[in-house]
């Protein structure tokens, strides 16, 4: 279940909107019902429901009112009568940002490789389309991905719930050959898809980037119930008691480690665009590749063993030995 | 603050909008400013009848542009016999600006797959557009359904900061200008844009829009701008700007494409390496030489992507990618030395 939502005004009012427009005059439902379909807590709905009750249009000359039992309330059941002539019975129109929004979030599915048909995709633009008022344009283009064989296996597997077996090249450069995994979510993030499976060698769930992965196949062994019992974090990176902390700083241009690296605390501003922050790594010797690329525009701070192993990343690409390293080096 | 002899609790800002939301679509001969302050709950117990209700009236625009916000559209008119004069203005909602075209119907998958883009924003940019939408859309009643899209847990990247505030100078056509660095000579320049749309190539977004100073239309990447994105004003108001023809955007887009499509990068890459795998050589069917060819978009972007396989690369033309590629090396040496 993702975090409980927090909500404010604005959302607050959106709510009891969308509750009006499917409650008016129509069916009862339980509270948990509502909890479950709109994703919010059960106080919120609560609220929300008693919120349209106090509805008085009285002064404006309407009389009327939105009846909810409150006895039923108390029990858990919802239902919203109406006494106006002309209430909100409908269900509200989208702005244009949410359907923007929303919009821009269907480009970005339709770009994972073979989520989604195009059809699908442009067929509820289309829909989006005439919330968004016929002048409307699009706001925000994401490049579509090429299919991709292995995603394909793998949600083949996933929605027959058996294991697949993979070729996987893994940090460290090593490759092992018909790998089995127990796949049990695919994350794609931004532009790398993540295979997040349950590693029955290793007994515990990892992270694959789907772009180290070569042939993927479904098996016939079914996903095991240790497997599907498995604790399945939202982060990719998990922290280990071991971990160093290394502290960044990174300008706009590296923004991205921020999102890449959970940071410990919150990033801190240096100057108007400089941003400072911690992060936990397990391995220093990896940092060098991941700082580098950006040429400068992201700096190790500390400690000092993680600002070599950056160095020594840059001038052994540049052909030169470190300077820390002895000269009968073999 | 509610007064204290008046009512039963004080009315939150929810219930106020709601109200007068309600109050503005049964109005459907509109209501003046002053019926509304005088009648609608929320603002009728701070009214003062002949007194000064200026505050009263900023917290009624206030409220005017939060229902905006949410897809609220509030109509004003002014009687024909009394142009210029604002106290006899009406305001009201109409219904079918209100409501969800009643013949326009969602299926469960179709729930599921807008469920799904909505939380692909989740955390991001326009995460807080995105759920408020889709609380909407769950009031049709259907339950978002469909086997083969569970699993998957797609995140939408925007860590640059300028995202929302460019996304919304976008959808409100809002002159921007922003501090931007030139990946070349490192120089910070302030720019002046009409916003015209943002996309997303190899992982980086970029804005497009038309450049005032240049004249012409311009892509800028978000990760280079170094400051916070301001709104460009004239006198008191924010300027905004005619948002061209679609076929004017498209052709820019296409120009961007073309241009990548000419700019090619021939590499070498050391075979059964990492990079070999990235590039997906493996699969290439045949492959007896080690060379790749690569099209791109922005060579400094290329440059980064180039140095995480230090070792395994090298660079044959352009000349100036391989320049890049060390003198990105030379300057983290330094900094880490």
């Amino acid at each position: 279940m993702p975090d409980e939502i927090k909500l404010d005004d604005t959302d607050r009012f959106n709510l009891m909107l969308a509750l009006t427009g499917l409650l008016v005059d129509g069916e009862e439902y339980t509270v948990e019902e509502l909890v479950d379909h709109f994703k919010v807590s059960k106080k919120e709905i609560v609220k929300a429901v008693k919120m349209i009750s106090f509805t008085d249009l009285m002064k404006s000359n309407q009389d009327g009112s939105y009846e909810v039992n409150y006895d039923d309330l108390d029990d858990g059941f919802v239902s919203i009568k109406y006494t106006f002539n002309e209430a909100i019975d409908e269900v509200p129109r989208l702005s244009s940002r949410q359907a923007s929004a929303l919009a821009a979030g269907l480009v970005y599915l339709s770009s994972l490789p073979g989520l989604v048909e195009n059809q699908e995709i442009q067929e509820l633009q289309r829909i989006l389309a005439i919330e968004d008022g016929p002048e409307k344009k699009k706001r925000v283009l994401i490049e579509t991905g090429d299919r991709d064989n292995d995603l394909v296996a793998i949600r083949e597997a996933m929605s027959s719930g058996v294991c697949i077996t993979c070729d996987y090249l893994n940090l460290k450069g090593e490759t092992t050959i018909g790998r089995l995994l127990e796949p049990l979510r695919v994350d794609s993030q931004g532009e790398v898809i993540y295979l997040r499976a349950w590693c029955p060698a290793n007994k515990n769930v990892r992270s694959f980037r789907l772009d180290r992965m070569r042939n993927a196949k479904p098996t016939s062994d079914p996903i095991t119930q240790e497997a599907l019992d498995a604790e399945l974090v939202d982060e990719i990176y998990t922290s280990a008691e071991t971990d160093t902390v290394v502290t960044l700083e990174v300008d706009p241009e590296a923004y991205s480690l921020i999102f890449d690296f959970k940071p410990v605390e919150e990033p801190e501003a240096v100057s108007k665009s400089v941003k400072r922050f911690k992060i936990k790594v397990g391995d220093v010797r990896n940092l060098g590749r991941v700082i580098a690329r950006f040429g400068g525009a992201a700096r190790v701070i500390a400690p000092e063993i993680a600002r070599q192993s950056v160095r020594d990343f840059a001038l052994n690409a540049l052909g030169e030995r470190s300077s820390n390293t002895p000269k009968d080096a073999e | 603050m509610a007064s204290k002899e008046n009512d039963d609790f004080d009315l939150g800002k929810p219930e106020r909008l709601f109200n007068l939301t309600c109050t503005l679509l049964y109005a459907t001969e509109g209501l003046t400013k002053n019926q509304i302050l005088q009648t609608v709950r929320g603002y009728d117990n701070e009214y003062k009848e002949g007194g000064n209700n200026s505050t009263l009236e900023r917290k009624f625009e206030r409220d005017k542009s939060s229902l905006r916000e949410i897809g609220i559209r509030i109509e004003s008119e002014i009687p024909k016999h009394e142009d210029e004069n604002n106290q006899v203005t009406t305001y009201r909602i109409k219904r079918e600006s209100f409501s969800w075209p009643t013949s326009v119907k969602l299926t469960p998958r179709q729930l599921a797959l807008l469920n799904l883009a909505a939380e692909a924003w989740a955390g991001g940019s326009l995460s807080t557009d995105a759920s408020r939408g889709i609380t909407k859309l769950r009031a049709l009643g259907v339950v978002g359904q469909s086997s083969d899209i569970i699993g998957i847990a797609p995140k939408i990247h925007t860590f640059e900061p300028s995202f929302k505030d460019i996304d919304f100078a976008i959808s409100e056509s809002q002159v921007i200008s922003f501090d931007y660095r030139n990946p070349k000579t490192g120089d910070i320049q302030t720019r002046t844009l009409q916003p015209w749309l943002m996309r997303q190539i190899a992982g980086a977004w970029l804005v497009l829009g038309f450049d005032e100073a240049k004249q012409e239309a311009r892509n800028f990447m978000l990760r280079r701008i170094v400051s916070k994105v301001g709104l460009v004003t004239e006198g008191r108001e924010v300027r905004t700007f005619e948002m061209p023809d679609q076929s004017i955007i498209d052709a820019a887009v296409k120009d961007l494409d073309d241009h990548a499509k000419s700019q090619i990068a021939v590499l070498k890459v050391t075979q059964g390496s990492e990079a070999w795998f990235r590039y997906e050589l493996d699969l290439v069917p045949n492959k007896k030489d080690n060379k790749l060819q690569l099209n791109y978009h922005d060579l400094y972007v290329l440059a980064e992507q180039l140095r995480e396989y230090a070792d395994q690369i090298e660079v044959v033309e352009p000349k100036e990618l391989a320049t890049l590629v060390e003198l990105g090396f030379r300057k983290v040496a330094d900094l880490h030395a």
